[in-house]
């Protein structure tokens, strides 16, 4: 091995300096010579060195003073050494500018980049590695044919398939990979928003037309078996006081929709596992009920898994390992039929597997065909399945909705003659039976009945409307339209009139689409985009109606109302629409018809502004108790500090400066704990005589409001639940109680108690750690952002406020940056360290390892962040921090700025009890970037 | 585009003590040549010759020193080289002088200088050998001391990964 191996470039000088000091002592030994003996001639250059000798060796005169011996085999190999390194700098090339454009202009030859034979005969090698490396690094990017090769359709297909395999993909994401950002999120690959400018415009098509979604990415979990087993299990998982069960009545029946939220079995109110939605089946008679739970992808393997706690079901189901066999089988056979010749052939060029015809996944792409994906209880006999990408969802959100709807489906024809192919099969069957004729014609007159609404909110929340419906690729109109309601038509009609009145019948809520053979059958059936196309070209008069009598597809939709804005007092009903529940398959057939009626498409994006404007907490991001919303909190946390970090330290806002202590993430817990400390600590402070006139409201409960269907979401971190009472109770408190008469009107409806002592103290120690959902609107300025404070103002504020109309907001006073110093000083021990590591390392002295690590786990001091342990976070600023802003932005629908977060609920009873009559509920918020606290009005809807 | 033309003087730092190699490094190098253009020019022949005036490379194993330095003031620089007569690091001071070998325009051409030089050095070597063991000692680093065309393969070679785009 040769020692001298590292010798340097004319680079690095410095390392060659370490090395230089073990080298030394390695001199010594070895075989050493005299050194006469091979210099024995003398060097002419020899004499300039004054008599003196040198370990050199290379010329100096032969004198008496000299070292007697040399070591030989050093000697060449320090020298070899130098030579290999002297011409591995010399061979490379110092710029990275081709070969041929190194040499002097008079020298060059024309096509010298083609042909190398051009160059001089010493760069030709050079020339013929660069030509090399670039050809490869061509061939890297284009990886596989030509683009026509590749945008061959089978091609295309495979490629679709392969890349689908990592993430799912939605029917529409080709559509939306065209038009949208994508990102990929919980294993979907989801539209995040629109290229295009559309921020306003997908406003105003919520407001006033309509906004169509994909939201095939929530999950399906079906739930099989007799009705009061399923029950008397689920009610482990939900309770009354958070507002449904799956037990509600008109829910059970079928006919409406219903939202809860869902906790660990027996747990309830800790360990939420976060939002849901079900269907019942409607009942027909049996014992048997059948149950979708739809569930948001984040929260699905938390849901899942206790469901299967609950209900035993551990053994996979055999049925589903079959259902891929099967479908090959006939999808083989289909496409056997429909290929042309020529795809024909290029099956044969390729070998073995890959002949098989490759087929378009059509649902969840990436499942092991093999894997089953229900499971079984032996004792009840319970079936759980995960449908998940088998029942494709979309949304329609504004109060043209219906219209749209009824624009673009038609309801299906009766058909009573069966043709030869499974196509149909089973709506001919059902023709047969004249009472479900007549259900038919019910529900597709109801449907029509539809166009007659004003908006989709004068329907009773979660309306059910089941539909079998032809298809809507059919009668697509030739040029984009605006699907306009026609409401002359309906002006006085009194069957609309009585839709208002009495909703959608129950029986009307039954649609084949709970069938999994009926959907199976749809899905295999349908006739491709090319057979349509060829037919279309086949018409007489081009252009016209396409009329595909009895081989017309059918397909069995749902149809479930969304009821918009329930709470609160402005915007009854806004973001209201219809959710449309279609099999699996038909997804892009119907998306083009909708396109084609004027909708707007938003992605997740417009989804968290749509729940912004409605007030309602948005999934996974406002649910800080349950798994899904705290491993979000996480990841935007790491996102915002990562975006924080990217910025040059001088343009980074000093959080420490301004008094923030936490911009990234809320520190829920922490805050729940001081408030709970600041009241054990001064148990006195809610126990002052009260002085606040409160005498305006004497009214005593008069009635509950027990019986409303809320949605407003009541949050627990560590211990409690609250009833929807005690919200109702609490956002009667926030109302000022002196002035308007108005006011005092609504509250002695919503049935106000007196804000006492007697009152509320049973309240807090119960829920000693409970956070309330609140939603702000300011007052004036102010555009509040995430992670924003929510502050109680001072006495001083208020009366400032009083005073002058005008006045914005007080300011945060500067808080002087304590790290600042511990950050310098670090900084100059890592370069003292730095230093003193080289001087090490020179001296050859191996102890400097456990330094290092002392230095680097205080690593991640950031200026401008607080690196410390929280401090109390309520008492930190000069305004007490009540709580913080989870979603906030300047409202387009209430055209001021609005906010929604969560308060302490012991921090809010103790602002509204201090606070005077007139001003209660008014709050001081502030962004975590900004010094200026701003007024806003807290509202708790209920 | 005019670019500054510089001078480069391929040196060798001759002392009779081995132990002088200590001394060989950047600063101490530096000191000694700065010391002795003051002693010979003055503050002004100091200022023409400190304008980008750097150790480019050095090797202590061999003595060589690469300097750099203005072209128009490199003959200052040439004239005091032999006025160094020792190099001082931490409290050691070994007596040497410095031995001019090449002048270049680039660092390039010294490079290719250095390993003319290097070569005629171990042949030379070489052909002085007086036991068998020498010999095969001196014919063995020269063997070493060649570039062969495996070695740039290899750091050719790149894997690429392709990513894909969904």
């Amino acid at each position: 091995s040769n020692p001298f191996s590292s010798l340097n470039l004319p680079g690095d000088v410095r390392s060659e300096q370490q090395h230089q000091q073990q080298k030394v002592s390695n001199q010594s030994s070895g075989p050493s010579y005299r050194k006469d003996q091979y210099f024995s001639k003398g060097q002419s250059r020899g004499e300039r060195g004054r008599g003196r000798g040198a370990w050199q060796g290379g010329h100096q005169s032969v004198s008496e003073e000299m070292p007697k011996y040399i070591t030989v085999s050093t000697f060449a190999q320090a020298r070899a050494a130098e030579i290999n390194a002297m011409l591995k700098a010399v061979s490379q090339k110092s710029s990275n500018s081709l070969v041929f454009q190194t040499l002097p202009r008079h020298m060059r030859r024309r096509a010298m980049s083609h042909n190398i034979k051009r160059l001089p005969r010493r760069l030709q090698e050079m020339a013929r590695k660069e030509a090399e490396k670039a050809v490869h690094q061509k061939k890297e990017q284009s990886k596989t044919k030509c683009r026509k090769a590749r945008r061959r359709h089978i091609n295309l297909v495979a490629e679709f398939n392969h890349r689908q395999r990592k993430n799912i993909w939605l029917e529409t994401h080709i559509w939306h990979a065209k038009r949208f950002h994508m990102v990929k999120k919980w294993g979907y690959c989801l539209g995040n928003s629109p290229t295009e400018k559309s921020y306003r415009a997908c406003y105003r098509a919520m407001t006033k037309h309509c906004l169509l979604q994909d939201l095939s990415y929530y999950c399906c979990l079906e739930l099989k078996g007799k009705e009061n087993e399923l029950l008397k299990q689920l009610a482990r998982m939900c309770s009354t006081d958070a507002g449904l069960t799956f037990q509600e009545a008109h829910c059970l029946s079928g006919r409406f929709e219903g939202s809860l939220n869902l906790y660990r079995a027996d747990r309830y109110p800790e360990d939420m596992l976060g939002p849901v939605t079900f269907i019942w089946k409607p009942w027909d008679g049996s014992e048997n009920r059948q149950l979708w739970i739809w569930v948001h992808p984040a929260l699905k393997q938390d849901i899942l898994k206790e469901l299967k706690a609950i209900f035993q079901c551990s053994e996979p189901e055999e049925i589903c390992i079959t259902e891929p066999v099967t479908t090959s089988t006939q999808e083989e056979k289909q496409v056997e039929v429909v290929t042309s010749l020529g795809n024909k052939r290029k099956k044969e060029d390729k070998e073995g597997e890959k002949a098989v015809p490759v087929k378009k996944i059509i649902g969840d792409g990436t499942r092991d065909p093999f894997q089953s994906y229900s499971w079984i209880a032996q004792t009840t006999g319970i079936v759980i399945s995960d449908r998940s990408m088998e029942i494709l969802r979309y949304r329609l959100i504004g109060p043209l909705s219906h219209s749209v709807l009824t624009e673009t489906l038609k309801a299906a024809s009766i058909q009573t003659v069966r043709k030869l192919t499974e196509l149909n099969n089973w709506w001919v069957e059902n023709c047969k039976d004249s009472e479900k004729i007549s259900l038919h014609q019910c529900q597709s007159a109801i449907f029509q009945l539809l166009e007659g609404m004003s908006s989709p909110s004068e329907m009773p929340p979660g309306t059910i409307l089941g539909l079998t419906v032809g298809d809507p690729r059919v009668n697509l109109p030739k040029k984009k339209t605006k699907a306009v309601p026609d409401f002359e038509k309906y002006q006085d009609n009194d069957k609309v009139r009585q839709l208002y009145l009495k909703g959608v019948p129950l029986d009307c809520a039954h649609s084949f689409i709970w069938d999994h053979d009926i959907c199976k059958n749809v899905t295999e059936n349908k006739i491709s985009e090319q057979d349509l196309n060829h037919m279309r070209a086949q018409l007489l008069v081009p252009g016209s109606h396409l009329d595909l009598g009895p081989c017309e597809s059918k397909i069995p939709i749902l149809l479930v109302q969304q009821p918009g804005k329930l709470a609160g007092e402005d915007r009854p009903g806004w973001g209201s629409g219809w959710d449309i529940y279609l099999p699996k398959g038909w997804g892009m057939a119907f998306w083009i018809p909708f396109i084609y009626r004027g909708v707007r498409v938003g992605g997740l994006q417009e989804a968290l502004k749509h729940s912004e404007y409605q007030r309602t907490p948005h999934t996974p991001n406002d649910f800080p108790d349950c798994q899904a919303g705290m491993q979000f909190a996480r990841e935007l946390e790491t996102s915002l500090l990562e975006k924080f970090k990217r910025r040059p330290p001088a343009k980074r806002a000093n959080y420490v400066k301004l008094g923030t202590l936490s911009p990234f993430i809320c520190p829920w817990g922490q805050l729940t704990k001081n408030w709970e400390g600041r009241m054990k600590a001064s148990g006195g402070f809610l126990c002052p005589s009260s002085l606040h006139p409160e005498s305006c409201t004497t009214e005593d409960a008069t009635h509950e409001g027990s019986n409303s269907i809320g949605i407003t979401r009541e949050e627990n971190i560590e211990s409690s639940g609250l009833s929807e009472k005690l919200l109702m109770q609490l956002s009667a408190w926030c109302y000022p109680t002196a002035g308007k008469d108005q006011r005092i009107r609504l509250i002695s409806q919503l049935g106000q108690k007196e804000m006492t002592e007697d009152v509320f103290l049973p309240i807090l120690m119960s829920y000693p750690r409970a956070l309330v959902w609140v939603n702000l609107s300011l007052l004036r300025k102010g555009n509040p952002e995430l992670h924003a404070m929510i502050c109680i103002p001072t006495e001083d504020d208020l009366l400032h406020l009083g005073k002058d109309k005008l006045f914005c907001g007080p300011q945060e006073p500067k808080h002087r940056d304590i790290f600042k110093d511990k950050i310098k000083k670090q900084k100059e021990e890592k370069k003292k360290k730095k230093r003193k590591d080289n001087v090490k390392s020179l001296e050859g002295d191996p102890s400097d390892i456990p330094d290092k690590e002392a230095t680097e786990d205080c690593e991640d001091l950031i200026l401008g962040l607080w690196s410390d342990a929280l401090p109390d976070v309520t008492s930190h600023c000069s305004r007490t921090v009540l709580g913080y802003v989870t979603q906030g932005d300047f409202s387009l629908a209430a055209g001021c700025g609005e906010a929604l977060g969560f308060v302490s609920l012991t921090g809010l009873i103790y602002m509204l009890h201090n606070q005077p009559a007139d001003k209660k509920g008014l709050v001081l918020l502030r962004t975590p970037a900004s010094l200026q606290y701003r007024f806003a009005r807290l509202n708790i809807e209920v | 585009m005019v670019r500054f033309k510089n001078r480069y003087v391929l040196c060798e730092v001759v002392s009779e003590d081995p132990r002088c190699r200590q001394c060989i490094e950047d600063r101490a190098l530096q000191l000694a040549v700065r010391d002795a253009i003051t002693r010979v020019h003055g503050d002004y022949g100091l200022a023409c010759c400190s304008i980008s005036f750097t150790v480019k490379y050095l090797n202590a194993y061999t003595g060589t020193v690469l300097l750099r330095c203005r072209k128009d003031s490199y003959r200052l620089l040439c004239s005091a080289l032999p006025f160094v007569r020792y190099l001082e690091s931490r409290a050691q001071r070994y007596p040497c002088f410095l031995n001019t070998l090449h002048v270049g325009g680039t660092i390039r051409t010294c490079q290719k200088f250095l390993i003319r030089y290097n070569r005629t050095q171990l042949l030379r070597l070489l052909q002085n050998c007086t036991n068998e063991e020498e010999r095969q000692c001196i014919q063995k680093s020269l063997l070493s001391c060649s570039l062969t065309e495996e070695q740039s393969h290899s750091a050719d070679e790149e894997e690429d990964d392709g990513t894909e785009t969904d």
